[in-house]
């Protein structure tokens, strides 16, 4: 597996700096256009650079959840994934899938519809479904953020080889990352209504 | 041959134009007349002989519409199927299905192409223009496709360069080969521009951030059926309801889009016009004056569709944390518009940047990609996105998201197969490109089999990494973990490979059934679209019914009257009740935009 920490020549750390990645992949990438311009294969400071490679680097490492999946990979690859679903978002789980399902629906009758007439009669249904998915994400972010604070800590615990906080929060933040898609994307297609 | 020169071609749905770096700054080059737009039409003439291409065609429309292909580019890497009942009524010229599926242009029983066929045609007149302007030859070429077309539609684009002796050194996006023309002597300059490009054919939006001499894509929506030809349609469908024409025939329906393209340009700059038809029909001749308002009610609802759209990327970017976009760049003929400018204005709060050659900066960013590419272009690196999310089908027929959408690319991400039973040789994936949740609803890019080395259920292990190359084109591989050995896995779709007598005879069916069938078709959809206005505009006037003017009130029930009245006559008229349901459809314009107003305002509730 590449390590995209050591790739992008950043420290393999949980609570990396936004900023610090899109430098260092900005200097890559830079790097890697010279090198075509010039007809080598690699760029002087490093090895041959693989454009998929870095900018999968840059997506993973940009993104709290999959740093820290791909940290965790490093790390503990034999470490058992956790697909439990914590107390505290069981709430938010029970409210998630009647949400989605109603904005659904409304969504496929929209679909459906052939007329500025018809589509436009969904419009009331529309905004009060995009209310109901704002308020979840609107849940959602909070107890991502909750998470994610955590990050320092569970880095200390893997430096002492305990990496069970990791591969809970693992779990925990891929359930919040999928939700948040879901409703996001749900967002995106009501603005057609 | 200049094995070095790579020209940058914008194959348009309406028009195409051919560039190139000369002397480090891009310019579309002109054909011998001196004219730089070369029409996207192809023409069989009835007395046989080579088809024209271009201009020829262009002029020859409006006496063969049947023989004249345009706006080829909204089939190209499409199937059959994929095509709705109106898309095919509109094409302007007959298209049936091929054996797998393939959409095919049915110029006569001996004359029957693909798409691709006739986007190379287009694509050899572009590369002779260019060979002539530069007097050598050329092989090489940067292509740009709408930034929302799938995978079929790349590769199709690709596949019609090489029937017109073209290697494709790279497929670059239309709205990010805008940028490029606009951003080529701003490389010192940092912003967040907006693309908003609304062509013959097509509508994308694309946010890019330009800094330091990168062009990065952040986000892309887009919609490939929609642009200049719906508009053009739209007023055509106006001047036929307007001047009460009745059934139309081909060569009438051509001239109406014709007029229609005209009355649109001259009011892009004119408040009014008479358009005329001088013997339409026979010695009948017919005028229609025409305001700028007037056309405005005909065209806002199609622009209209460009705004969920342009808002999708918009919301993507934010979601990705870029801050404002200060610059809305316009591209695309449709552009001219005054209607757009001002709605965008209105949506976006920004004021549109239109100093770029609407028609021109797609072919000038072309040339810019491939002025990089031959060395001719420095200091721009160029970072796209993916516009659609690629995927597999899962259990239960879901769609399992393996690369998102708007990932930079080239772009790769594996996924890891196992036999499910013992001694299975095999497994069969489906590829997926869309957004929705359901396999069914995505498009199918085809099906790749994964080889097991057989054993016990679950000994195989086979990583399959999907990759998204720089053109938007998607290559899978399969590594046998167990050996660590590599192939190319080949993506079944739409052959290619077709039986010429086999095709002839589905060809002639499947005429023959349309024909018989037509008119319960027409009646059947035209039925199904009445049934859904009448029970909507009773409840929207029940709910909203106050708001309405009296005038547009009063129309509204005429036309739903007509509607009822046609929908039970015996005759079973399709023309009749396709034309009464367009009526009722307009009527309840206002209507729809009244009931829209009072959902966001609470009144309607």
């Amino acid at each position: 597996m590449t390590n995209f920490f050591a790739l992008l020549e950043l420290p393999e750390s949980l609570s990396l700096d936004p900023e610090a990645v899109e430098n260092s992949w900005r200097e890559k990438s830079r790097a890697l256009s010279d090198a075509a311009d010039f007809g080598d294969g690699a760029s002087e400071s490093g090895p041959a650079l693989d454009p998929p490679d870095l900018n999968q680097a840059r997506s993973t490492l940009s993104d709290p959840a999959l740093r820290l999946a791909h940290w965790l990979a490093l790390r503990a690859p034999g470490a058992p994934a956790d697909r439990s679903i914590d107390p505290s978002l069981m709430d938010l789980f029970a409210a998630i899938s009647p949400v989605l399902g109603k904005t659904d629906e409304v969504l496929a009758r929209h679909r459906h519809a052939t007329t500025a007439l018809a589509k436009a009669m969904l419009t009331r249904e529309a905004i009060e479904a995009q209310l109901q998915v704002q308020g979840l994400l609107a849940q959602i972010q909070p107890l991502r953020h909750t998470i994610t604070d955590q990050l320092d800590s569970i880095e200390r615990a893997g430096a002492s080889g305990d990496y069970q906080p990791a591969s809970r929060a693992l779990g925990q933040l891929r359930f919040l990352k999928r939700w948040e898609e879901q409703c996001r994307e749900r967002l995106l297609s009501l603005i057609a209504c | 041959m200049n094995e070095s020169l790579i020209i940058g071609i914008d194959l348009g749905t309406t028009n195409s134009l051919v560039g190139v770096v000369d002397s480090g700054f891009p310019i579309v080059l002109a054909d011998r007349d001196g004219d730089r737009l070369t029409p996207s039409c192809v023409s069989w003439p009835a007395a046989g002989g080579p088809p024209l291409v271009g201009k020829e065609a262009f002029r020859s429309r409006m006496v063969a519409p049947e023989r004249t292909v345009s706006s080829i580019k909204r089939f190209i890497g499409r199937t059959f199927s994929d095509l709705s009942p109106q898309e095919r009524d509109e094409a302007g010229f007959p298209l049936v299905s091929g054996q797998h599926d393939e959409i095919l242009v049915a110029i006569d029983p001996e004359t029957l192409l693909t798409p691709v066929e006739v986007s190379a045609l287009i694509l050899a007149r572009l590369k002779a223009i260019a060979e002539e302007a530069l007097e050598m030859p050329v092989s090489r070429a940067v292509i740009t496709v709408p930034a929302y077309f799938n995978n079929s539609q790349r590769e199709a684009t690709k596949r019609a360069a090489a029937l017109a002796g073209l290697t494709v050194e790279r497929i670059i996006n239309e709205p990010t080969a805008a940028a490029l023309a606009y951003g080529l002597d701003k490389l010192e300059e940092s912003a967040t521009v907006a693309v908003y490009d609304l062509g013959g054919g097509t509508f994308d939006l694309s946010i890019l951030q330009m800094r330091d001499g990168f062009f990065e894509v952040i986000s892309t929506a887009g919609d490939t059926r929609l642009g200049g030809d719906d508009l053009d349609r739209a007023l055509a469908r106006h001047f036929a309801e307007t001047l009460a024409l009745g059934e139309l025939s081909p060569v009438e329906e051509a001239t109406l889009l014709a007029r229609a393209r005209e009355v649109k340009e001259a009011l892009s700059t004119e408040e009014r016009i008479t358009a005329r038809f001088p013997f339409f029909r026979g010695s009948e001749s017919y005028e229609l004056e025409m305001t700028r308002p007037d056309l405005e009610k005909r065209l806002a609802p199609i622009i209209e569709r460009t705004r969920p759209i342009a808002q999708r990327a918009f919301a993507e970017a934010a979601n990705k944390g870029v801050g404002e976009v200060e610059r809305l760049i316009l591209v695309g003929g449709s552009t001219r518009i005054p209607l757009v400018r001002e709605k965008l204005q209105a949506w976006f709060g920004l004021v549109p940047d239109i100093s770029q050659h609407p028609d021109e900066s797609v072919a000038l960013g072309s040339a810019i990609q491939a002025g990089m590419l031959c060395g001719r272009v420095r200091q721009i690196i160029l970072v796209d996105v993916t516009p659609l999310s690629l995927g597999i089908e899962t259990f239960g027929g879901l769609m399992n998201v393996i690369i998102p959408r708007n990932s930079t690319i080239p772009v790769k991400a594996g996924e890891l197969f196992t036999n499910a039973v013992d001694h299975q040789e095999s497994m069969a994936i489906r590829v997926l490109q869309g957004e929705r949740e359901m396999a069914k609803d995505n498009w199918l890019l085809g099906e790749v089999t994964v080889p097991f080395t057989p054993g016990a259920k679950g000994s195989a292990r086979v990583g399959v990494q999907f990759a998204i190359d720089r053109d938007g084109i998607l290559e899978v591989l399969a590594r046998d973990t167990v050996t660590g050995e590599d192939h190319v896995l080949e993506i079944r779709n739409a052959a290619v490979n077709v039986d010429d007598e086999v095709v002839e005879r589905m060809v002639s069916e499947s005429i023959d059934y349309a024909f018989d069938d037509m008119n319960e078709r027409i009646w059947t959809e035209a039925t199904r679209k009445s049934e859904e206005l009448l029970p909507a505009v009773s409840e929207a006037l029940t709910r909203v019914g106050h708001l309405v003017p009296a005038a547009d009130l009063a129309d509204i029930e005429a036309a739903a009257a007509r509607v009822r009245i046609t929908l039970a006559s015996e005759s079973h008229d399709a023309a009749a009740l396709k034309s009464a349901n367009t009526a009722l459809d307009e009527a309840t314009q206002t209507l729809a935009a009244i009931l829209v107003e009072a959902a966001f305002s609470g009144l309607d509730s």
